[in-house]
Parts: structure tokens; C-alpha cells; sequence
């Protein structure tokens, strides 16, 4: 396939965006990610025009918020909700808060959307992120029920460095966290002598760059290691681990790490394009994670994301760590600015 | 246990009712015994976005799922609910958790949850929560099960599986089961020689038990060249060299057998582009020890990589030779 099927992609995403597919009722607790691809894989694709109700959506998005008001006195399930499943209304119910996830894909969807973050209740949203970090630096998902690992360090960092407010965590530990999960390989993994792989290695290396110590943290040896590590990642498209087959999703895990690295000129973009295009789904659009698997919301925006690191045309240039357009971070900008102008906010204990 | 209601026979276990895809599975809206529980629809606001097309009778169990989480009602009955509800979607962290939560509150007997979660990670074995709850479930009884055995068999499937590595990597250091695991590494080597979850779980195992002592550097080393004997250009072996060598205060130049292999291979006209990589990393470390023949060599060997044996990152290698030349103030 010697064409970036555009359209096609775009119709895709805003097909998404009305309803996904029964089968993927595993996502039911997720869908403010589904609804992030759609959303900024649209916005990458300057077919936002396609959402016709721009409000609608992002209502949808806040009424997915945990509030201090609904939070009656416990901030620390404070955030986004990934979706009204486990919800049965006011008041919560014991289980019901926020996922970090959740928190930044909602951030990053009112971005996009050009919302201007007004309605974000700061101080309550950091109060929750601080209930989710450990003492070993990583952090949970959420207060009830899940494994802590560096997906959800990354998502932490990227919601605080959008509020532009590092209240909600320790900076020194999440350090320390990264540093501790690099491997005798110079990748990166979720943990502590785990395995290195590509996704984790993006959670670790946009985590200390959103932190402004991705320069600091690592040693010479271990740059020079990490980027070798990632450059080694490419056949024709990356794989996200040593002797593992190439997936889409790697076009940006590890085309975002080299971009933060300063090591992007060193990619065969020729050869990636040539893979991800392979990927597409010339009958639905969206792209699947290797040709003839089946298209997918992630491997169809992460692919995306990940053409544009490469200089795609058509496609509008992306903030590497926070993975949305420049257009979406002009938007967080003027956010930030205003919040400038107002009485300072601080997590709550 | 609890009183049967009289117009339904008494449920299997405590713990399930049979599938949600069984035919003559019955919805709860249609249960007498279920009457006193109000549905509680999801709540999806007038303009829902990115829809999920569910299934009626996932409808009708989430629905009083929702109603449970409402009521905080702790019994039987609403733990063979959550065994529905995680049927039809495995993935909803807030249904496993509140599980355990009925399972604490109704001091249940974890043996059974722990074959019931056996199964699940069997079904799904690349879903976090389910890995998650076997967890929390082995952390509350304080003992192992069979735990190696479960990530066996489901690496027998998957030998990659990350899970299952990061689960088995828990029990084994939580446990202290570290008997045999290098062992079961070399297993799945054998397997599989470009296994790289495997290589990791080596150093996993000489990392948590003797440490990198100059005897096992030693015995690593050798475990590596015998494996890069049989396939040469394995990324996993070579790393895990690299990261063996780092340990060790000889670096990568300072090991005899090593550089005899490495130089054997050359000769034998072996172009691996990891070989060479190597060679080019030991080479500059002796050259910034004064070696002028090394730093050549590592020149020449950046040069012919770009060229040849590594054109995917020519431009790496040809920034690796300016990098070279630079510190050592060449052309």
C-alpha cells in the first residue's frame, strides 16, 4: 500500500466517535481513551470539522469529573472517571473515582476540543493524584484496585505538567523510579528489573522530559545506551521489545522517545512509513497493529501520532511527550496563562 | 448458607450461577428473588459520545451491578453477581474489586476464588486484573500457591507473555522461590534462544541471588557465547552480554574469550550487525585507554556498518564516527 488512506482514517475516527462495536465491551471502563484517539486522531488529521457538536462532547467529558462537591470531603478519588459504568450517582458510591488515565485523556480531549479547562476542579484533581503515588515513587491507576506501574507514572506527569502544577507529586521519587526501571539494556520497563520495552520506555523518558530532567537524570552512557536501544527497535517499523514483532503502536512510543532524545534524524522514516502504511485497513480505515489484524482506535492514533513525528504530510506537527497537536498545547497555554493571573491553587492533603 | 428462595432450586456454589451464555441462563430482571433490587441504568448524560454497543444481558447485569455498588449490600447473592459481570467483561477493575471486597466481608475461603482466578487468567491471560486479583488474593493468604506452575503454563502458550513474567517475578522474589529459576530460564532458552523476557529473567534471577560476583560474570559470559554460537545475530544475547560485562570491572575489552570470540567470528567473516556493534563499543573503550589500532578499527567498523551491515541506522553509525573522531581530535 503506497498511500496514506486519509479520508478513509478520518471517517473511521468519527465513526468511533458515534459507537464502537459491541465485542469491545473490555473497553467499557475506558472510553474516555476511545474517545481521545477520535478526538485528537481527528484533530491530527484537521478533519475536526467532522465533529459537528464540539460542546456536546465536551459535557460528556465533564460529566465524567469527580469534583471536590461530589467528593464530599475525600479528595482523594478526585479526577476523571473513565466512563459512567461504576457510577450510581449521588451520592458516590464507595468504589467510584477517578483513573489516572482517564484524568489525562480528559485533559488532553477538552484540549483538543479548545476547551479552556475552566471547569477543572485543580485543587481537587491534585489531591487525587498525590493519593495515587507510592513510596517507591511509582503510582496506582486509582485508589480502588489496580497494579502501579510506569503507564500511570507517565499519566500523572503529563496531568501535572498540563496543570502546570507539580503539587500532586513527588518529583524526586518519580526520579528515582524512572532511573531504578532502566535495564541492563538502556530500555526502559515498567518496573524494577522487568523487562525493557517501548511503551514503558515513552511513560519513563516523556515522564522525566514533562519534569524538564530528562538532561540531568541520565547519565552520558545511558542516553547514548537508550537511544541505541530505541534506534535498535527498527526494522521496517519498530517493535517494542528485542527479537518481537513491529506494531504500529510503536511509531510513536518509541518515535516520541527518540524525538525527546534529539535522536529522531537517526530513523529510516522511508522504512516506517513503508511499514505503517502496510497496516492500514483499506476497507474501515484505521490502522491495525501489523497488516491483516484488524484496525483498532489505539493502533489507529498511536500510528498517527506517530506518522507525524515523521514529517507526514497532511498531518498537523504533535507535542512529543503530551502526544496532541501544537494546536491542542496553544490551548493549554492560554489555560495555563489565566491560572497565572489567579489566586494560586495547592493539593489538599 | 443462604435460604433458597422457594420458586428457584438452590444455587451450584456460592460463587457462581453457571454462564451468562448458558441457554437457559435467566436474566435478573426476570429472578423473583432479585424483585427488591431497582436496576440502576448507566447514567451516560443526553449526548453520550463514543457509545459501546452492549448486550441486553450485559444491560440487565451491570445494571443491578450498579445497584449493588448503590446499596452496599453484602451477601452471597451479589458475589454470584460480580462472577457475571466479570464474565461478560473481565476487564472492569471496579467489579473485581468490589469481589474482593464481598470476599473479605463474607469470609470466604480463598481456595476456591484462587482455582476461579486460575481460570480466568487461563481465558485472559494478557488482562491486568485478572493477574492483579491472584495477586491480592496470594498477598491476603500470606502463602504461595502454585504460582511458577500457572505462569508455566501460560508461558508454555505465550512464551512472551509480560504478565505472566512480571507475576512470576513477584512470587518469586515475594516467596523466595528463586530455586530452579535460572534453571527454568535456560529452559525456555533452549526453546526459544531468542527469548528476551527469558534473557531478562535470568538476570533477574543472578541479580536477586549472588549478585554479578567475577564467578558468575564468568559463567554468564560463557552461557552467552555458547548461545551466540548458535544464532549470531541475536539483539537479546548480545544485550544481555553488554549488560552481564557491565558488572564487571574488565568492560567489554577485558574479557580473553571473549575478544578471541569476537575475533574468531570477524574472521570467519561473520558480519552480524551486533557483532560489529560490539566490536566498534570494545574497540573505543580501548582506544580511550591510548589504543590507536582500536580506534581505527572502530572508525572503519562505523564506516562499514553504514555502508553495509547496518543501513537502517547508517546515519547513527556515521554520527558514532564523528562522535569518535571528535574526542580523539581526527578528521
Amino acid at each position: 500500500m503506497m498511500e496514506f488512506l486519509h479520508k478513509r482514517h478520518a471517517r473511521y475516527f468519527k465513526f468511533c466517535m458515534d459507537s464502537i462495536p459491541g465485542e469491545y465491551t473490555s473497553l467499557d471502563t475506558s472510553r474516555m481513551t476511545l474517545l481521545f484517539y477520535a478526538v485528537s486522531g481527528l484533530d491530527l488529521l484537521g478533519q475536526l470539522d467532522l465533529v459537528q457538536d464540539k460542546q456536546s462532547v465536551i459535557e460528556w467529558v465533564y460529566r465524567q469529573q469527580i469534583t471536590s462537591e461530589l467528593c464530599d470531603g475525600d479528595l482523594s478519588r478526585a479526577g476523571f472517571r473513565g466512563s459512567p459504568a461504576n457510577s450510581s450517582g449521588a451520592p458516590l458510591n464507595q468504589w467510584d473515582c477517578s483513573h489516572v488515565t482517564m484524568t489525562y485523556t480528559a485533559l488532553a480531549t477538552l484540549l483538543v476540543l479548545g476547551d479552556d479547562l475552566s471547569r477543572v476542579d485543580r485543587a481537587a484533581l491534585l489531591s487525587g493524584l498525590r493519593a495515587l503515588q507510592l513510596p517507591d515513587g511509582s503510582s496506582l491507576s486509582s485508589l480502588h484496585g489496580g497494579e502501579s506501574d510506569m503507564r500511570f507514572v507517565y499519566c500523572a506527569a503529563a496531568v501535572s505538567y498540563m496543570l502546570d502544577d507539580w503539587s500532586g507529586m513527588d518529583r524526586e521519587k518519580t526520579r528515582e523510579y524512572v532511573l531504578r526501571s532502566m535495564r541492563y539494556d538502556h530500555g526502559i520497563s515498567q518496573g524494577p528489573l522487568l523487562e525493557s520495552h517501548g511503551g514503558s520506555t515513552f511513560c519513563a523518558v516523556a515522564t522525566l522530559a514533562l519534569m524538564g530532567e530528562l538532561d540531568s537524570a541520565l547519565t552520558e552512557q545511558q542516553r547514548d545506551g537508550l537511544v541505541f536501544w530505541c534506534l535498535s527497535r527498527q526494522g521496517l517499523g519498530f517493535n517494542g521489545r528485542p527479537n518481537k514483532q513491529e506494531d504500529s503502536c510503536y511509531t510513536f512510543w518509541i518515535g516520541a522517545s527518540l524525538r525527546l532524545l534529539d535522536a529522531y534524524q537517526f530513523v529510516r522514516t522511508d522504512l516506517l512509513r513503508e511499514f505503517v502504511y502496510s497496516t492500514q485497513d483499506p476497507i474501515t480505515g484505521g490502522l491495525s497493529k501489523w497488516p491483516g489484524h484488524g484496525a483498532d482506535p489505539l493502533h489507529t492514533y498511536l500510528g498517527i501520532s506517530g506518522l507525524s513525528l515523521a514529517g507526514q504530510e497532511g498531518l498537523k506537527p504533535i507535542h512529543a511527550a503530551l502526544n496532541v497537536s501544537s494546536d491542542a498545547v496553544e490551548v493549554l497555554r492560554r489555560a495555563q496563562a489565566r491560572w497565572r493571573d489567579l489566586p494560586p491553587v495547592k493539593a489538599v492533603d | 448458607m443462604p435460604a433458597a428462595a422457594e420458586t428457584e432450586p438452590a444455587p451450584p456454589s456460592m460463587f457462581e450461577e453457571g454462564s451468562v451464555d448458558d441457554p437457559d441462563w435467566v436474566p435478573y430482571g426476570e429472578r423473583p428473588d432479585w424483585r427488591d433490587v431497582q436496576p440502576v441504568p448507566q447514567d451516560d448524560g443526553p449526548e453520550p459520545v463514543v457509545r459501546i454497543l452492549y448486550s441486553e444481558r450485559f444491560i440487565d447485569v451491570y445494571d443491578r451491578f450498579r445497584a449493588l455498588l448503590a446499596s452496599g449490600e453484602v451477601s452471597e447473592r451479589a458475589l454470584r453477581l460480580t462472577s457475571a459481570a466479570l464474565e461478560l467483561n473481565p476487564a472492569n477493575y471496579s467489579v473485581w474489586h468490589h469481589r474482593r471486597h464481598l470476599l473479605q466481608a463474607l469470609d470466604c475461603p480463598l481456595e476456591r476464588e484462587l482455582e476461579f482466578t486460575r481460570q480466568m487468567i487461563e481465558d485472559h491471560p494478557k488482562n491486568y486484573q485478572v493477574w492483579h486479583h491472584r495477586r491480592v488474593l496470594v498477598e491476603r493468604r500470606g502463602q504461595p500457591g502454585d504460582e511458577r506452575r500457572l505462569t508455566e503454563i501460560v508461558l508454555s502458550q505465550d512464551p512472551k507473555n509480560f504478565h505472566a513474567w512480571q507475576y512470576r517475578q513477584w512470587a518469586v522474589r515475594r516467596f523466595d522461590l528463586f530455586d530452579g529459576e535460572l534453571e527454568f530460564a535456560e529452559r525456555l532458552l533452549e526453546e526459544d534462544v531468542r527469548n528476551n523476557s527469558a534473557w531478562n529473567q535470568r538476570y533477574f534471577v543472578c541479580n536477586n541471588t549472588t549478585g554479578f560476583t567475577s564467578e558468575v560474570v564468568a559463567r554468564e559470559v560463557s552461557f552467552c557465547l555458547q548461545a551466540l554460537r548458535k544464532v549470531k545475530q541475536n539483539e537479546s544475547a548480545w544485550n544481555y552480554l553488554r549488560g552481564v560485562l557491565f558488572q564487571s570491572s574488565a568492560g567489554l575489552s577485558g574479557h580473553a574469550e571473549l575478544t578471541e570470540f569476537c575475533d574468531g567470528l570477524l574472521e570467519a567473516g561473520c558480519r552480524a550487525p551486533q557483532l560489529l556493534a560490539f566490536v566498534v563499543d570494545a574497540s573505543a573503550e580501548r582506544a580511550a585507554a591510548g589504543d590507536k589500532e582500536a580506534l581505527q578499527r572502530a572508525l572503519r567498523l562505523c564506516d562499514e556498518l553504514a555502508a553495509e551491515h547496518d543501513t537502517i541506522r547508517a546515519q547513527y553509525w556515521l554520527y558514532r564516527r564523528r562522535a569518535l573522531a571528535k574526542k580523539h581530535n581526527i578528521e
